[in-house]
């Protein structure tokens, strides 16, 4: 396996201090891309071939390549919202290492020629935004950050915004609408953020971990980055494992590992005698997998190929200990906390899921709900303003589809415990004037 | 039609929406901006919102630094701390509401000061999460000074299952930490040490290797 | 920013080849082709297109998800489908979605048979539910304000209602509280949603979650007809459509003419229609018993000889005055009787100084006039000495419009602080009175002429500010706009002259300046010759006396007769006093009037009972020369009759009949007797009126002299000292159709004292105290408005309040107030 790049030591003390951090080589990043022409990082990042980090997988040299030329207000955002469940390795990186995204960024920006740029953390990361500001005052009066900096005539400023609790201003137009001060709710698209994202003008939007391997790219080459991994999918991974497993925690991994090494070999598997039921391979938005998939590479494609998505990298995993219809619930419940309200079919799908799911789980469901659903996921599907709704009936129309058995049967198991006995027969009604 | 499920708590009105049966109060004036001559305005509060606003192309974009900092003060976002947050803004108090109620972290409903926030998410819940919700809200009893609530992922599901403890990140927490917990913080001693997040190790082995 | 140019591209939709213009949405692309989109969110009135409600999906070939029609323009040789089955799978769910928490209490809602939603289900539903659940069930329905009640029961969610306030009236008053399914519509920790737009909401509701207090469970639709006609309530002349049950009028919409009101409507427009049927309206002539000393009802030859023999008996010395609602036809006809009985003491200037028919000639040229829609495309708008949320309502929404839409530059000039200082790139103060010397060191400093900083100390305004407004002008882009109120007086007209010369206003098709008059048909007054200086066509005729001049004759005994048409000089005229005094100094006043005034009821010798603007039949002109029709909606109540007629018998009795039988007639002499009107016909106005300027018979319009003008030597501005300076304006809400309407009494406007933190501090009272403001021995009570942004060393009142108005102070010249506690 590939040596660690985030990782690499990154329980050192002091990491998070410039100091430390430029005695490890930290900013000798930013003096070489500086260096360089923009048109020169960019070609790095987009040789190195990395797909975004936070969820979608967009090929990021590509993303910046999108941004016009020009002279206008440019922006770069760093979006460090990190709210998809199961999802905790961007935490890991700005709380120990957050001169690393400093420089990431700085670089980014200078290829993508934007000047001003945010950091928009979430709410409720009070240590790592404490970690940050500290950080970006070091890095200013170090000079990384200001005018002209280290004399290359590329300037930039990067303020911290801090969220208040929204998973949906992850997507990143509920993104730049709350950035902008208002209710987080997304945006139409088209215009992209690319042509007219924050404040109307151009924008570059990246996850953190995104952001934090561009001084890896620099120095390694985008050429040699693109060596590390798999096909479609360069270069090493953050992976958060949660549930049940025994080592819980952040990894990086070379893209394409086996699965099965990752939640055995890293994570431990389940407690002892404990079995997976199913696994998220991508946060909670994807659509779950069973333990057969767990010999299939960890990349973009291979996840595809499954059914499913490499998301944001977090893999959460269920033992049999626990019941389909549980997660099922915990997770429409969520979904439509967080659905902004902005469009029908995600604020009403994900609230009339609930109310089926809730009446299944209070016996008071027959199989008929469980087509229902699975409509209802349908007509979610493809017909939102953002993709939130398709974060939760993709899930949850796996679930329904590879758990129709439990799911029956717990129906049948509630209904008896509730005393409502057997599903009667539908009587069919007619319809006046209605064709056959 | 059977009794709908218990788990949906439900107010008087059959709503799990509290506003939606409020009437306005027609003897109130329209809330139009704050005039700064009849608006008072603590001076710190002022300065750390001017401050933010500084920070951005559009002053807009300091609502929600302007709405922690009036929250911080007034201990939730009462229409006092919105009417002095939108005076110094030049905002309506509508506008910096309708922002204050679309995120978890604005209380709109006055809380007790100290922050007890448990994950309930799916990580969490695997490993106990809603268990100990329920544990920790019935050590802290009806004290008024604490604001136990369920939230989603907090973003540090490697210690599931856990709770943000006035921003503190504290797990994995097992039904029998949940009195040390409010112990802890109505003595105004650091919560749980050793199971503060902040002094954890990252659980990659080659991340440590040759520290 | 420019006007966009019109251009058409082809695309197919459902197989049919369609030609819409370019860059429209395919939403309204489609129905050029005749096929319906469904929509919930979308309204252009609004906006850019949100794409909330997903009603809209259609299937765009080459595009794989299907796309909101509401956000996609139409591009050449799109191919658009909107039956398929993807489409149709696509529609039912989001109405099925809809209808999760929507009631279907249709029965019992107000919106029953005119609700989108009903025919939306019915046309693209799936027609089945499959929906188990307990919908929501609320009290219902609760108070928004005292206008509107709210359903949120209802509520689909669209967001309409909070983007007009937030977005197209700015009040930003209405908000979505919470979030996802949770999400309501609601205000700021209970306030009512008070603001001058706020009925517009119910409009633009397409469920019946917002209903209007006023008209709920008063009809179905089955039992209305709508009857369009145009408000008359203030020189806005907003086009709108009455709603009438059994010869009542229910309700009034908004007509939608871009030319005019842009489709809104202000509340005063919306809800003063109950005005019509108060029982307080005059429905019968009235006439003062001489035994008495009573006004009495008449009958109509009772009341029509009295008033003839009133004219007839006076001779010369007959006066009159008509006000802002006399349609063209019945001020054509005053001033035709006026004139032949051998008197030209004529007047509809709201007691303002009259204008040399020289300076109104040179100002009404049609080069120099700018429209209303040019407001929303010019470069730059200046604002001088109005706040049109005051005179003339729905302008704030387009001047609100093209700052924000279009990025238009606006600028406030205003003594008293404006609603739009907020938008504006620049504002500036000078001091209340001193619009001449202010205007003049404006035109002087676009100019480059000299002594700007000595016309500036004289209006106290800062010349640093003056300059950087001249820079705006000159450097903003050519298309400027000047709005300029009329309430500055004549003084300053001169020298805004010049500027519109300086700043060749007069030579480019997107600039101009637009005057906002006090009264709805001043400017059509004006133009078929109600005034002292003037004669129908802004032709020179005999001079006679203006108001203030009738009521100074009329208060020392030597006027006998005095002609009220539709005017009350006493609650709106500046000099309360005064002309308390003209009154009671008139041998005989015959006025037209819907309500009994006070001073009606102690002076007046005959009354006739005047039309409603829903029963009248005539021809208007709005602020930019549009003329518009006026079309009876309802029947007369009582024996109300036409008033075009009633002053063409009272003519005929006095021995000057006019020749006219009926409405259209009168309209035939007036359109004869304007030659710059020549040739125009009922229909020709048709429902949305025209530009008299876009005609060719604009060509008559008279000779304007050619500039530079005489500017005069404008006064100083007083100093405070102490006593402070005395600015009035008139509220919206001052008005006896505001006081008489059950909906709108809660807005009638209070007398509040606005004066400056420091000033307040200084005299001693608080937010809400009260005060006396007196000018000499006449004083004013007031509540103390503490505001942070008037000036230090001015007060502000109200004028034409109901009682204790600011005009009981405008007798002298003006000056200095002391302000003290009550
Ligand atoms: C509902 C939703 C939530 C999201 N949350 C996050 C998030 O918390 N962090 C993140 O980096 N991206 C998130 N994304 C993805 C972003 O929209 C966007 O694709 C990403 O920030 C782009 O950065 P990348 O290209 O570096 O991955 C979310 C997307 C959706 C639809
Ligand atoms: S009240 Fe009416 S206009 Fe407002 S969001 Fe609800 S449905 Fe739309
Ligand atoms: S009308 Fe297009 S999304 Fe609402």
């Amino acid at each position: 396996m590939a040596d660690k790049l985030l990782f690499d030591r990154i329980d050192e003390p002091g990491l998070d201090t410039i100091e430390v951090y430029k005695r490890r080589g930290g900013y000798q990043q930013l003096e070489r891309a500086l260096r360089m022409t923009p048109e020169e990082v960019l070609q790095n990042l987009l040789d190195s071939g990395l797909r975004g980090r936070g969820g979608a997988g967009f090929a990021m040299g590509k993303k910046v390549s999108f941004l016009p030329r020009g002279g206008m207000d440019k922006y770069l955002v760093c979006n460090a919202d990190e709210s998809e469940p199961g999802t905790f390795k961007d935490r890991e990186l700005m709380q120990k290492s957050p001169h690393m995204l400093i420089e990431g960024m700085v670089i980014a920006a200078y290829a993508a020629g934007a000047n001003r740029s945010f950091i928009y953390i979430r709410g409720e990361y009070e240590l790592q935004a404490m970690k940050l500001e500290a950080a970006l005052i070091e890095a200013r009066e170090a000079g990384y950050l200001g005018e002209d900096i280290l004399g290359s005539g590329h300037s930039q400023t990067l303020y911290l915004h801090r969220g208040a609790g929204a998973y949906i201003c992850g997507e990143e137009t509920g993104l730049l609408d709350s950035l902008e001060g208002k209710r987080g709710n997304p945006r139409l698209k088209p215009p992209f953020p690319a042509n007219q994202g924050l404040y109307q003008g151009p924008t570059l939007i990246n996850n953190v971990e995104t952001l934090a391997t561009v001084p890896h790219i620099i120095r390694m080459s985008g050429t040699e980055y693109a060596k590390l991994g798999v096909e479609n999918s360069a270069g090493t991974k953050l992976i958060s494992i949660s549930g049940n497993v025994q080592r819980p925690g952040n990894y990086e991994i070379e893209l394409g590992m086996k699965a099965r090494d990752i939640i055995y070999g890293l994570a431990g598997g389940p407690e002892p005698g404990r079995e997976i039921k199913f696994w998220f391979p991508g946060g909670s938005s994807s659509p779950v997998l069973k333990p057969e998939d767990l010999d299939r590479g960890y990349d973009f494609d291979s996840m595809a190929r499954a059914g499913s998505m490499l998301g944001s990298g977090a893999i959460i995993v269920v033992d049999d200990s626990n019941s389909v219809v549980d997660v099922a619930l915990t997770l429409a419940k969520f979904y439509r906390h967080e659905s902004c309200g902005k469009c029908t079919p995600c604020r009403e799908g994900t609230n009339w899921t609930v109310k089926m799911l809730e009446r299944i789980h209070a016996g008071d469901a027959t199989p008929m709900d469980l087509d229902i659903i699975a409509s209802v996921q349908d007509q979610i599907m493809g017909n939102c303003l953002c993709v939130l709704g398709d974060a939760m009936a993709m899930p949850l129309s796996s679930m329904v589809a590879k758990f129709r058995d439990e799911f029956e049967q717990y129906i049948e198991d509630k209904r008896a415990a509730a005393g409502l006995g057997e599903i009667p027969e539908p009587t069919p009604i007619e319809i006046a004037g209605a064709a056959a | 039609m059977a009794e709908q499920s218990s788990a949906v708590a439900r107010y008087g009105h059959g709503s799990r929406i509290p506003g939606w049966d409020d009437s306005v109060d027609l003897s109130k004036d329209p809330a139009v901006v704050p005039d700064p001559a009849t608006t008072p305005v603590p001076d710190e509060l002022r300065a750390q919102i001017e401050a933010a606003m500084a920070k951005y192309p559009n002053f807009r974009s300091a609502a929600i630094p302007a709405l922690h900092a009036a929250q911080d003060l007034h201990g939730w976002c009462s229409p006092t701390a919105i009417e002095q947050a939108a005076c110094v803004m030049r905002l309506t108090p509508g506008y910096l509401t309708a922002v204050a109620t679309f995120y978890d972290m604005f209380e709109t409903k006055p809380v007790g000061r100290q922050r007890v926030y448990v994950c309930t998410n799916i990580s969490c819940s695997l490993r106990g999460g809603k268990e100990m919700l329920e544990a920790v809200k019935a050590a802290a009893g009806d004290d008024p000074d604490l604001n136990v609530r369920g939230f989603e992922c907090l973003g540090a599901c490697d210690i599931a299952p856990m709770a943000s403890v006035n921003g503190e990140f504290v797990g994995p927490l097992e039904p029998a930490d949940a009195e040390q917990l409010i112990a802890d913080l109505k003595e105004g001693r650091e919560v749980l040490p050793d199971k503060q997040l902040s002094r954890r190790a990252c659980a990659d082995p080659g991340a440590r290797s040759d520290g | 920013m420019p006007r966009p140019e019109e251009r058409f591209v082809t695309f197919s939709i459902d197989g049919r080849e369609v030609s819409a213009p370019a860059g429209v949405m395919l939403a309204d692309g489609a129905k050029y082709g005749d096929i319906e989109i469904p929509v919930f969110c979308y309204e252009p009135k609004l906006g850019a297109p949100v794409g909330a409600c997903r009603m809209c999906l259609v299937e765009v070939e080459g595009i794989p998800k299907l796309q909101t029609a509401c956000s996609t323009p139409v591009k050449d040789g799109m191919v658009v489908h909107t039956q398929t089955q993807r489409v149709r799978e696509a529609q039912n769910s989001v109405v099925e979605f809809l209808l999760v928490n929507h009631p279907l209490d249709c029965p019992v809602c107000d919106k029953g048979g005119e609700c989108p939603l009903q025919d939306i289900t019915f046309g693209w539903g799936r027609g089945i539910s499959r929906m188990v659940e307990p919908k929501r069930h609320f009290r219902k329905p609760v108070e928004l304000s005292p206008l509107i009640a709210i359903d949120r029961e209802r509520c689909i969610l669209c967001y309409r209602c909070v983007r007009f306030s937030q977005e197209v009236s700015e009040d930003y008053q209405l908000i979505l509280n919470e979030r996802g399914a949770s999400s309501f519509v609601g205000t700021f920790d209970g306030h009512p949603y008070v603001a001058p737009f706020s009925g517009n909401i119910v409009e633009l509701c397409p469920v019946g979650a917002l209903t209007s207090r006023a008209y709920r469970f008063r009809a179905r639709p089955w039992d209305i007809e709508g009857s369009g006609s145009v408000c008359t309530h203030c020189p806005a002349q907003c086009n709108v459509e009455f709603t009438v049950r059994d010869e009542r009028v229910l309700r009034v919409l908004a007509r939608d003419n871009h030319g005019v009101d842009d489709g809104w409507l202000c509340d005063k427009g919306r809800f003063a229609y109950q005005a019509i049927h108060s029982d307080e309206r005059i429905t019968e002539p009235l006439v003062r018993n001489p035994d008495s000393g009573e006004l009495e009802p008449a009958t109509w030859e009772y009341a029509l000889d009295v008033a003839a023999s009133a004219i007839e008996q006076a001779g010369s010395s007959v006066a009159a005055i008509a006000g802002g609602t006399t349609t063209n036809e019945e001020g054509f006809l005053l001033q035709r009787l006026v004139r032949a009985v051998g008197s030209a003491d004529l007047d509809s200037r709201a007691g303002l100084p009259p204008v040399p028919a020289e300076t109104q000639r040179a100002l009404a040229a049609p080069a120099l006039q700018a429209t209303i829609p040019d407001i929303e495309f010019a470069h730059t708008v200046l604002l001088l000495g109005t706040d049109p949320i005051d005179d003339v309502a729905s302008l704030d929404l387009r001047i609100r419009k093209g700052v924000r839409r279009n990025g238009v530059k606006l600028a406030v000039a205003t003594s008293r602080p404006s609603a739009l200082d907020a938008n504006s790139r620049l504002w500036l103060r000078y001091a209340p009175g001193a619009e001449h010397a202010f205007v003049a060191a404006l035109a002087a400093a676009v100019g480059g002429a000299d002594g700007v900083e000595a016309l500036c100390e004289k209006a106290d305004a800062d010349p640093k500010a003056v300059a950087a407004l001249a820079q705006l002008l000159q450097d903003g882009g050519e298309d400027v706009v000047i709005v300029w109120g009329q309430r500055i007086g004549a003084a300053p007209l001169p020298s805004l002259l010049n500027l519109a010369a300086a700043l060749r206003l007069g030579e480019r098709a997107g600039a101009g300046l637009i005057e906002v008059p006090v009264g709805g048909n001043a400017r059509g007054l004006r133009e078929v010759g109600v005034q002292s200086n003037a004669g129908p066509g802004l032709k020179d005729a005999k001079a006679g006396k203006s108001a203030h001049e009738i009521a100074q004759q009329a208060a020392d005994g030597k006027l006998t007769t005095l002609y009220l048409l539709h005017a009350d000089p006493v609650r709106d005229y500046a000099d309360r006093r005064l002309w308390e005094r003209a009154l009671q100094g008139a041998e005989a006043v015959v006025a037209h009037a819907t309500l009994l005034s006070d001073a009606l009821r102690a002076t007046a010798t005959v009354v006739f009972p005047a039309e409603s603007y829903a029963e009248k039949e005539g021809t208007i002109v709005n602020l930019d020369g549009r003329v518009q029709r006026l079309r009876p909606a309802i029947g007369r109540p009582g024996s109300v009759r036409a008033e075009w007629q009633v002053l063409a018998d009272v003519a005929k009795r006095a021995g000057h009949d006019p020749q006219v039988l009926t409405g259209p007639i009168v309209t035939q002499q007036v359109v004869a007797a304007v030659p710059f009107y020549g040739g125009l016909t009922l229909e020709e106005i048709g429902g949305k009126g025209v530009r008299w300027q876009e005609r060719d018979a604009a060509s008559a319009a008279p000779e304007a002299p050619a500039g530079p003008f005489e500017a005069g030597e404008p006064l100083a501005a007083p100093r405070p000292n102490g006593a402070l300076r005395l600015g009035t304006y008139r509220s919206i809400w001052a008005a006896p159709e505001v006081e008489v309407s059950p909906a709108l009494k809660f807005l009638t406007a209070k007398q509040q004292a606005e004066i400056s933190p420091v000033d307040a501090d200084r005299i001693g009272v608080d937010n809400g105290g009260r005060v006396t403001v007196s000018a000499g021995d006449v004083s004013v009570l007031a509540s103390v408005f503490v505001r942070g942004n008037v000036p230090a060393g001015t007060v502000f009142l109200a004028e034409a309040t109901a009682e204790q108005s600011a005009t009981e102070l405008l007798g002298g010249e003006p000056g200095l107030v002391e302000v003290r506690p009550a």
